[in-house]
């Protein structure tokens, strides 16, 4: 009992030290995320630094933002434990959690039951957001501040016909992608708007996430002869990634892969990823807006290496809930999600705004022209380097020795 | 070409999975140890192998000594650690150190994997390999290094008949292995017997993990189910039998490469557990098991 | 003497239970969902002991048991909800994992040791394909969404829980004292001699599996109602399975409550070490080697040793 009374003293004495500069008690944003996963890793460092960004300027309407951080060890169950323990022990106001389609299904209906606005800043699969049309009273606090997977699969097909059909005259892929949630969606995309582009899709390939020999696939794949292999994969990649090299698969890969957007990827893979394709929302020194290239030096500076496509939108989660708190005037959650669905925001990713209720995705991120268009890049030479939209391309296409392509002249 | 194709990059994993559990039967032929913390070590070697070339620079064939070293060193460390003080326990019955000491290497396994996993993320590594490039060979074209791990796969499995077979250390292992006390009894000291054979151990076990890394790449993930191949291989042979672990490797091998280009990838594993639950309900000792 | 530990034992237990009861009054939301979660996994450590401690099987697969439980419900739930009462899927689940404890113990009957072990390891291996290849029906990798929970309240939730493992413990408790619990340690121990003496131990092992499968499920399936999610990595992996091993065997193998004790301490340390974060699982780790290294009696022996000096 002394020990407890003299502890509550001690956290009295920090309180009051701190209240000469914050006005009221500090809103608490939880982060739920892969600590030890490539795509995960970025998501706490970059929520932080927003925070402290936001503190340096006053923070929200005189309020300190804290960021209380959970590593789930990529699991739906301590992802769940975590949510519980950040809601009801820390009293976190909002949750930001996870890259993985997986642990966000499990925690969207507890974000309902415990009524707490949750931002994911990298899960992809559509069913979260077709859950919240089914019963948007009820889930109406999960936010998805990805892309979800049917519109990175339009996406791909897009920087597909301006990057591989209308150079090269592509006329064939094979969709190769990993058996999880977030693909089944992006496959059915994948499968509709590849032939619109001019591809024909030859096989589709789904290989569990499990997969560590992928000898077999790749033979396979070879054998169909395809122009080019449409990825979707994210739990797995430096493994693909490295037996594609070793083999000298002379077909490009193109579409998604998680684990190629950090910057980390070339040294895990010691270099086998040279030539890989792989879509993105940002990367490194691509200035999609005005705030994206000073984010990326920030986080650089701060954390040694870049962040993932989950750090910058774990980034712009921050502000953009720090926003809504500020136009809800408090942390009422059903006022912070009428303004989290007011969201009119630049971000590092592009202008961010949320479909509606009665939308079939409520609450996915709106994407096209004017908002979020996504990239294409490549690794080169140890850089990822962006190579579509044209408008912001830092380079154009190079290919590894072993495929042998040629631009159709023009 | 689809034949040669299952036949040859069967035939190199294979090799691999003959590798990684001839050391995992050796032991327990000689000692009666099942280590649980086999995956640990293949791992930590292929990760130390990859650390050295990528964080220090080192080239690859450095890269792979300073693997294998690491193989050494964790094997020894697994003993003394997990494996020795419980045999000499004078606090455990005899009847309870089987579970006792699976029980400590699972753990001692799971301390090297989280280990792996805090410092150096548990993202999947390869190490880079000693020989590149592709050659062609009945159409099929396969990484030199395919081939060059099956070849130092079965030098190496070689070189051990070679010491069991032909050196007079080797001789008192492959006694140990059949009568310790007979051994004891002639006046070798069982514990130097153990010590070798350990040794021994961390090579194979090392030199494996750090091929895997090269043919395949590795992760902290990985470090559960390769002791769990390595344990179903051993018992599908029989347990101790190291002639019957390299047939076992060879019937997983094939069975699981078979699988992945005739049915599908996703359905690899499955007819080899299979096989494994058919063999245990009709003959428990294994294939080539001597009880 | 074995009195004297007996009624230590007695002495600790119902202090335990007491201090359970009243925590309720003083503890926040999570510590009880903390403890929700400890008291289903004491319950499968239990189920556990049950079958290595008295029966004699090394089985690696408690989670075969609790993933046949957790799924059978969890499925039935997902796809007749709500027309299903979430407590005939929870029986139904225990009745499905009943089953699955026969099949288990087909080849335990026939083989023993290592042998039985890997029979186990492979059952998991083989349900954690069934579960990723029928991603239709099961949810894959992904993780099945439960449609229904038991109830959102954190005291409910941890009545439910405590209240089962009390019963559950006292039943696998009163079995291992009982007559059958001799047997089964009789015949782990010596087989033949058991069999000797005229005791129908084939019986007798299929009872101990029954049983153990019996709570493992039930326990599976009420965890599933709770979490309000099924997952591979929750209730299949081989290393959930490690973890409950190591709790029976920490807290003392053949005590049935030291098992229970065993899983509280795992799960309410991996709790405390979370600050440290991804270090936790290693630091914990490394307790339970020490204390199977030096105390190969578990916590319960550590006691056992003090009423001792």
């Amino acid at each position: 009992m002394f020990s407890l009374k003299s502890f509550l003293l001690a956290s009295c004495a920090t309180a009051l030290m701190s209240s000469a500069a914050w006005a009221a008690d500090p809103i608490k944003i939880g982060v739920i995320a892969e600590a030890q996963a490539v795509a995960g890793s970025s998501i706490a460092p970059a929520a932080q630094l927003a925070a402290e960004e936001i503190n340096a300027k006053g923070g929200v309407d005189g309020r300190k933002i804290e960021i209380v951080v959970y590593d789930n060890h990529s699991s739906s169950a301590e992802s769940v434990r975590a949510f519980q323990r950040a809601v009801s022990e820390d009293k976190v106001n909002a949750v930001i959690a996870s890259y993985i389609s997986e642990v966000v299904l499990a925690l969207e209906p507890w974000a309902g039951r415990l009524k707490t606005l949750m931002v994911t800043p990298g899960a992809a699969s559509d069913v979260i957001t077709q859950n919240i049309a089914k019963n948007y009273d009820q889930l109406k606090y999960t936010f998805h501040g990805y892309l979800t997977s049917t519109s990175l699969a339009g996406l791909v097909c897009d920087a597909a016909k301006d990057l591989l059909v209308e150079p090269y005259k592509m006329k064939t892929a094979v969709i190769m992608s990993e058996d999880a949630a977030w693909t089944t969606p992006l496959d059915a995309g994948y499968e509709k708007c590849l032939p619109e582009i001019g591809l024909k899709v030859v096989d589709h390939i789904r290989m569990s996430p499990d997969t560590t020999d992928f000898t077999p696939i790749f033979n396979k794949i070879e054998g169909l002869k395809p122009d080019v292999m449409i990825t979707g994969i994210s739990h797995v990649g430096t493994q693909p990634t490295v037996q594609w090299k070793s083999q000298q698969v002379p077909i490009p890969m193109f579409g998604i892969s998680s684990q190629a957007t950090n910057s980390t990827f070339w040294k895990d893979t010691n270099g086998a990823v040279e030539g890989v394709f792989y879509n993105a929302v940002s990367g490194p020194g691509v200035a999609v807006t005005p705030k994206t290239l000073p984010f990326v030096e920030a986080f650089q500076k701060k954390f040694g290496n870049f962040p993932s496509y989950a750090g910058y939108t774990s980034y712009d989660d921050v502000y953009m809930i720090a926003d809504a708190i500020h136009r809800a005037g408090g942390t009422d959650p059903d006022k912070m999600v009428e303004a989290m669905e007011a969201t009119d925001y630049v971000g590092t990713i592009g202008r961010i705004a949320f479909k509606p209720k009665g939308d079939p995705n409520p609450h996915a991120l709106r994407t096209g022209k004017g908002y979020i268009t996504g990239l294409m890049l490549q690794w080169q030479s140890g850089k990822q380097v962006n190579v579509w939209p044209k408008e912001l391309a830092a380079g154009t296409i190079t290919w590894p020795s072993f495929i042998k392509l040629k631009a159709a002249s023009n | 070409m689809l034949f040669w194709q299952i036949l040859i990059d069967g035939f190199a994993i294979s090799a691999l999975y003959a590798l990684g559990a001839t050391g995992f039967t050796l032991i327990f032929g000689v000692s009666g140890v099942l280590n649980l913390s086999h995956g640990a070590i293949m791992v930590g070697a292929a990760v130390a192998a990859w650390a050295a070339a990528s964080e220090f620079g080192v080239g690859p064939y450095t890269g792979a000594l300073i693997g294998i070293l690491a193989g050494f060193i964790l094997a020894f460390a697994t003993y003394f650690i997990a494996v020795r003080p419980i045999q000499r326990s004078k606090a455990i019955a005899e009847s309870e150190k089987e579970i006792f000491i699976l029980t400590a290497t699972l753990l001692w396994g799971i301390i090297t994997q989280e280990a792996i996993a805090y410092l150096f993320t548990n993202n999947a590594k390869t190490v880079l390999p000693i020989v590149e490039g592709v050659t062609t060979v009945f159409g099929v074209r396969t990484p030199r290094n395919e081939y060059f791990t099956a070849v130092i796969c079965w030098v190496a499995i070689g070189l051990l008949w070679f010491l069991v077979n032909r050196t007079r250390r080797g001789k008192s292992v492959m006694a140990a292995s059949m009568n310790p006390r007979g051994v004891t009894l002639l006046g070798i000291e069982l514990s130097s017997i153990y010590l070798t054979v350990w040794a021994i151990y961390g090579l194979l076990a090392g030199v494996a993990g750090i091929l895997l890394g090269m043919f395949l790449g590795v992760s902290s993930y990985s470090v559960g189910p390769l002791t769990a191949s390595a344990f179903s291989i051993v018992v599908l042979g029989g347990l101790g039998s190291v002639s019957g672990s390299l047939i076992a490797a060879y019937v997983v091998g094939y069975l699981e490469t078979g699988t992945a280009y005739l049915i599908s990838p996703a359905y690899r594993t499955i007819p080899a557990l299979l096989l494994l639950v058919v063999v245990m309900y009709l003959r428990p000792q294994g294939l080539f098991g001597r009880r | 003497m074995p009195n004297f530990v007996t009624s230590r034992l007695f002495w600790i237990g119902a202090l335990t239970v007491i201090v359970a009861l009243v925590l309720p009054t003083y503890v926040s939301g999570y510590v009880l969902g903390l403890l929700t979660v400890a008291y289903y996994t004491a319950v499968f450590a239990m189920s556990w002991d049950l079958l290595f401690g008295f029966a004699g099987e090394v089985n690696f697969g408690p989670t075969f048991l609790i993933g046949v439980g957790a799924y059978t419900a969890g499925i039935l739930d997902a796809h007749f909800s709500p027309g299903l009462s979430i407590w005939l899927c929870i029986a139904a689940g225990a009745l499905a994992a009943v089953v699955g404890g026969v099949v288990l113990a087909l080849p335990a009957l026939r083989v023993s040791g290592p042998y039985f072990g890997l029979t186990t390891l492979v059952a998991v291996l083989m349900l954690q394909n069934f579960i990723v290849v029928a991603a239709g029906l099961t949810g894959g990798e992904i993780g099945l969404a439960v449609p229904d929970v038991i109830s959102i309240d954190a005291k409910t939730n941890y009545w439910i829980a405590l209240g089962f493992m009390l019963v559950s413990g006292a039943i696998l408790f009163g079995l291992s004292r009982s007559a059958i619990g001799l047997i089964l340690q009789a015949s782990g121990q010596d087989k033949i001699q058991a069999g000797a003496l005229g005791f129908n131990v084939t019986k007798h092992k299929l009872a101990a599996f029954v049983v153990s499968a019996f709570f493992s499920g039930l326990a599976g399936a009420l965890m599933v109602f709770y979490m309000g999610t099924a997952s591979v990595s929750t209730f299949v992996d081989v290393g959930v399975g490690v973890q409950i091993i190591i709790a029976a065997v920490l807290g003392g193998r053949r005590t049935v409550i030291g098992a229970a004790i065993g899983a509280i301490f795992l799960i309410g340390m991996g709790e405390l070490l979370r600050p440290l974060g991804e270090l936790a699982t290693l630091i914990v780790s490394v307790i339970a080697l020490v204390v199977i290294l030096f105390f190969p009696d578990g916590f319960l022996g550590i006691i056992r040793g003090g009423a001792k000096a």
